[in-house]
């Protein structure tokens, strides 16, 4: 072994060896002549008894020599040297493999890169990521099954205490913060994490120490700080912090130490600036909570991460879960009557994986990815088909050197092999323009996917390089081994008689039915854009119950400044009142929460003994303005004015479905609902309107159980955004203005951000903006390729029929019977090819369906306009080649040998 | 000089022979033959053509090691070192060598 690692290395500095031991013989040479000379030997005499004495110099250098030669090795190099030759010699040949591959391999290396990070590779420093699960907690009620991996903190501790099966503990929750003080203030990640956390990983702090559980008590743990290592060393210049105080939230946090570099907790594609121990955060987070979270479960905000014990299965730890959580909910019960028993809410706990995206309630944008890196191995199998054909032409191009060659003697699987690694050359000459392609692509999608991002490259990243040389390797094999094996089984002497025209014209059925696949799949990859596109403006033009467009939401950030309910209101109102002046704002107002993050809290309506098993009811609080600011209309009744105050008796505006669904056939204005914590003992709300129905929860929520109340009169000292529409079209050229204008009125340090509620419904539409956007990139590659494979197999058989065409043309065929020839062929592979792929898509339906919007994943127009497409593009690609086939010279055709 | 009948040596005993030398002390590949060739009273004359190549493979099998130095009269060569497994190489051919000695001297010379 160790004899054969110095052969290798000698290999590799052979030319080296070759001159030293040269010099070594020199030298030998020259003793041997100062020998003669002392013996008495004069001029050339002594050269010549030394040439004499050191016998044969040659054969000695040729045994010296082959003692670093390593045979297969060198023939390696020559075949590779040969094969470069080969590829330099055609590079119209090679641009078009190389570049086919590249797109086949760059899809596949972007999606693997982006869908390994969201899913699969382990935290960064984790220990024994195979023994570490996230919790997800499910409910079916009704039929209806929701999953929750954030769960209350109370919920924590008592599966911390109920369970058996696991040796850690931890819980963590991530939340933008605002770090520094004045200017240097900046919004970031922070993460609020048990004081047993860091156990879980074997990371050791770049400076100082961690925190640990003494520090991380209930109520409120001390307020101490580690630093995220980037945000050290970007904010603070990698300096010394330890011991330095740094605000982080409301309140001033000592510094104890720094994490080391790459680590992130337990944050998914975002590096926390900050860890902070979580039971610093309710006081942090002006909260209500902070003297119940660890009593109530009426608030979920935490990610609770287990480790198993070693001989414990998963599925005994997820039995283990959920016998604490059954137990924990009958503990919720006490306080809580609303509770359902577990017969009703069938429970479960889940140890699961780690990375959400991974997880029970994978969200649709994750779906999706999984679906579109199904799709990129497809591409890739096209481009594959595709190579494959362009090197069984190119084989037969080259019949008769192959034929020559095979009679000077090379052995057929030198050969075979020769082809084999002009093969692997192509595609990891493709990989290396894939990498790039990735490099480029990953970002780009990153920045539809958002997400941080920043610092991910495919070009140092280990495992996702490996991998595009893994996937290269075989597509190489794959697209040579079928070629290769046609190469050799020639038949030597027959090929060496026949003349230029190579026998007679044979369409192979193996390059017919690689093209037909490869119009199958693009068809397929088509329909799934045609689908998805279709489906997202579905998504972009449903009425979503108010209109986004003009509309703008300014979030107001107090910094803890400590404010009593009545300076707090005041503020508010002097919020929505500069709002209201801002010039070319038509409508402001103040509202509890944002779209698709609404609330929800208990509901009593007399007549009905179970109000949550109808579904769930979302809250919003707002200021008068909020129909006239988001456009929602009212059906019936009226909206609440400022004259419904604190004071004065409740009021509230429900949705139309959520009308329909607790007083059918009856009319809702008038009825009387509770609302709130212990709401059957809370005063009565009459409903004085009806709003149309809007997306509040979701996009795909189809329930829209939505209430509107008053700020005034339900949690009158909570916070809330400032809403405002903006006149004319463009609201993001307001922004900066409205901003400015609420930033005057900010007490002490507070400070506002903007955006538009446009791109909060964005955040919502991704997964099928992601599922449009890759699967139309991806069909169009497709197609291209399937196009440039039909044009170059057409092409190719054009010349191969030359011959035979013009002896059509001789017997007096036209130029349109010789196009029709020619482009029926092509289009006969395309509609054998569409018929396959509707079949397939027809077939795959059923699986896409869940993650469209409201589109029937067996529409009959895309169906049909995808099947219209592949035929044209046909048309198109073997048009050409007919062209060139009409100038076919029958007098070059009949007098050629 | 007394011309010297050329005797063939036995299969692997230059390695050994090489080795022995080289526990001495460092020494280029002439030095080695003219070791070889002065100490066996000039029976032993070592091929260059089997000097380099069995360096050379000896050296690949982490025996001895070379590098260039300067002689005595400010030449470059190469210079070869014995290393560790080169002594146990040594010894255990020694060893068997010298076995095969007696036994070969127990036929030969039946006393």
């Amino acid at each position: 072994m160790r004899e054969w690692l110095a052969r290798l290395r000698d290999w590799f500095r052979r030319d080296a060896l070759d001159g030293e031991l040269a010099e070594e013989m020199r030298f030998h040479q020259a003793q041997l002549e100062r020998d003669a000379r002392v013996d008495g030997a004069v001029g050339g005499e002594a050269a010549y008894v030394a040439r004499r004495r050191i016998g044969n110099v040659t054969l000695a250098r040729e045994e010296a020599r082959d003692r670093w030669s390593v045979p297969w090795l060198d023939h390696l190099q020559q075949d590779v040297r040969y094969a470069w030759r080969g590829l330099r010699r055609s590079p119209g040949f090679t641009t078009t493999v190389v570049a086919t591959l590249a797109l086949g391999l760059g899809a596949n290396v972007t999606m693997f890169g982006i869908v390994d990070r969201l899913m699969f590779r382990p935290l960064p420093y984790l220990r024994d990521p195979a023994q570490v699960h996230r919790v997800y907690l499910q409910t079916t009620i009704e039929g209806r099954t929701r999953t929750n991996s954030t769960i209350p903190y109370t919920r924590y501790l008592d599966l911390q205490k109920g369970t058996t099966a696991f040796s850690d503990y931890a819980t963590v929750t991530e939340r933008p913060m605002a770090i520094g003080v004045g200017d240097a203030a900046r919004e970031q990640l922070v993460a609020g994490v048990s004081g047993t956390f860091f156990s879980f990983f074997d990371a050791r702090p770049a400076i100082g120490r961690f925190f640990n559980s003494d520090e991380d008590r209930v109520p409120v743990g001390s307020f101490v700080v580690v630093l995220g290592h980037s945000f050290w060393q970007s904010e603070l210049g990698g300096r010394d912090v330890v011991g330095k105080v740094l605000q982080v939230g409301t309140l001033p946090y000592t510094i104890i130490g720094v994490v080391p570099p790459g680590f992130v907790g337990a944050a998914i594609d975002r590096t926390p600036a900050a860890f902070i121990p979580i039971t610093t955060v309710p006081a942090n987070d002006e909260l209500w909570t902070k003297d119940t979270y660890f009593t109530s479960y009426s608030w979920d905000w935490t990610s609770v991460i287990v480790r198993q014990k070693p001989a414990v299965s998963d599925v005994a730890a997820s039995a283990d879960l959920t016998a604490a959580f059954i137990r924990s909910r009958a503990a919720q019960k006490l306080i809580n009557p609303a509770v359902l028993p577990p017969e009703k809410a069938h429970p479960r706990a889940i140890a699961g994986a780690v990375k959400p995206a991974a997880g029970p309630d994978a969200s649709l944008e994750s779906k999706t990815l999984l679906w579109v890196t199904g799709v990129a191995v497809i591409v890739l199998l096209i481009a594959c088909a595709n190579v494959t054909n362009l090197m069984f032409a190119r084989v037969l191009r080259r019949r008769r050197e192959i034929a020559v060659r095979l009679a000077l003697g090379v052995s057929r699987p030198r050969l075979a092999l020769q082809f084999i690694i002009e093969g692997v050359m192509l595609a990891l000459l493709g990989c290396v323009a894939a990498i790039a392609i990735a490099q480029w692509g990953g970002a780009a999608l990153r920045a539809i996917l958002g997400g941080e991002g920043a610092g991910v490259s495919v070009v140092t990243d280990w495992r996702t390089l490996a991998v595009a040389c893994a996937f290269a390797l075989v597509t190489g094999l794959l697209t040579a081994v079928g070629p290769s094996l046609l190469a050799i089984r020639g038949d030597l002497a027959g090929t060496l008689r026949a003349g230029a025209r190579e026998g007679t014209y044979q369409r192979s059925t193996l390059r017919s039915s690689l093209l037909i696949a490869q119009g199958a799949l693009s068809v397929v990859l088509l329909v799934g854009a045609g689908l998805f596109v279709r489906s997202l403006d579905r998504v972009k033009t449903m009425r979503l119950g108010y209109d986004a467009e003009a509309v703008l939401i300014a979030t107001p950030n107090y910094r803890g400044l400590q404010m009593d309910t009545i300076v707090r209101v005041a503020s508010r109102r002097q919020l929505l009142e500069t709002a209201e002046a801002i010039p070319g704002v038509v409508a402001a107002a103040i509202v509890g929460s944002r779209p698709f993050g609404t609330n929800t809290t208990d509901l009593f309506v007399p007549g009905i003994d179970s109000v949550p098993k109808l579904g769930r009811f979302n809250f919003q609080r707002a200021t008068p303005g909020y129909f006239k600011t988001m456009g929602t209309r009212i059906i019936r009744g009226r909206s609440f004015t400022a004259q419904d105050r604190e004071n004065t008796p409740g009021v509230v505006v429900v949705s139309d479905a959520m009308a329909r669904v607790l007083w059918p056939g009856q009319d809702p204005i008038g009825q009387c609902v509770h609302i709130g914590v212990h709401s059957d003992t809370k005063p009565c709300s009459t409903v004085i309107g009806v709003a149309e129905n809007a997306m509040q929860q979701n996009l795909t929520d189809d329930q829209q159980f939505m209430y509107y109340v008053p700020v005034e009169q339900l949690y009158p000292s909570g916070g809330g955004d400032v809403y405002v529409r903006i006149a004319g079209g463009d609201p993001a050229a307001s922004a900066e203005s409205v901003r400015r204008a609420l930033q005057r009125v900010m007490p002490g340090q507070g400070y506002v951000t903007v955006q538009s509620l446009e791109s909060v419904i964005d955040n919502q539409r991704r997964s099928w903006m992601v599922g449009a956007a890759m699967f139309v990139a991806f069909g169009v590659l497709a197609l291209m390729v399937a196009a440039v494979g039909l044009y170059g197999v057409i092409t190719y058989d054009v010349a191969q029929r030359l011959h035979e065409l013009g002896v059509r043309i001789a017997l007096g065929a036209q130029a349109s019977d010789i196009i029709r020839l020619v482009v029926g062929q092509g289009v006969s592979f395309a509609v054998v090819g569409a018929a396959i792929g509707l079949g397939i898509a027809l077939a795959a339906a059923r699986w896409i369906q869940p993650l469209l919007f409201k589109q029937p994943a067996r529409d009959p127009i895309t169906y049909a306009s995808v099947a219209v497409l592949i035929v044209l593009v046909a048309i198109l690609a073997s048009a050409l080649p007919a062209f060139r086939a009409t100038r076919a010279d029958p007098n070059t055709a009949l007098r050629s040998d | 000089m007394a011309p010297t009948t050329k005797r063939e040596l036995l299969p692997g005993t230059l390695d050994m022979l090489i080795l022995k030398t080289l526990g001495a002390q460092s020494m280029h590949g002439y030095g080695i033959a003219q070791h070889l060739l002065r100490m066996s009273h000039e029976v032993i004359r070592v091929e260059e053509g089997s000097l380099y190549p069995a360096l050379q493979r000896m050296r690949q099998k982490g025996w001895i090691k070379a590098e260039w130095r300067q002689t005595p009269n400010n030449q470059r060569a190469r210079y070869y070192t014995i290393t560790a497994a080169g002594r146990r190489q040594l010894g255990a051919q020694q060893a068997g060598f010298a076995e095969l000695v007696t036994a070969i001297g127990r036929i030969m010379d039946p006393a």
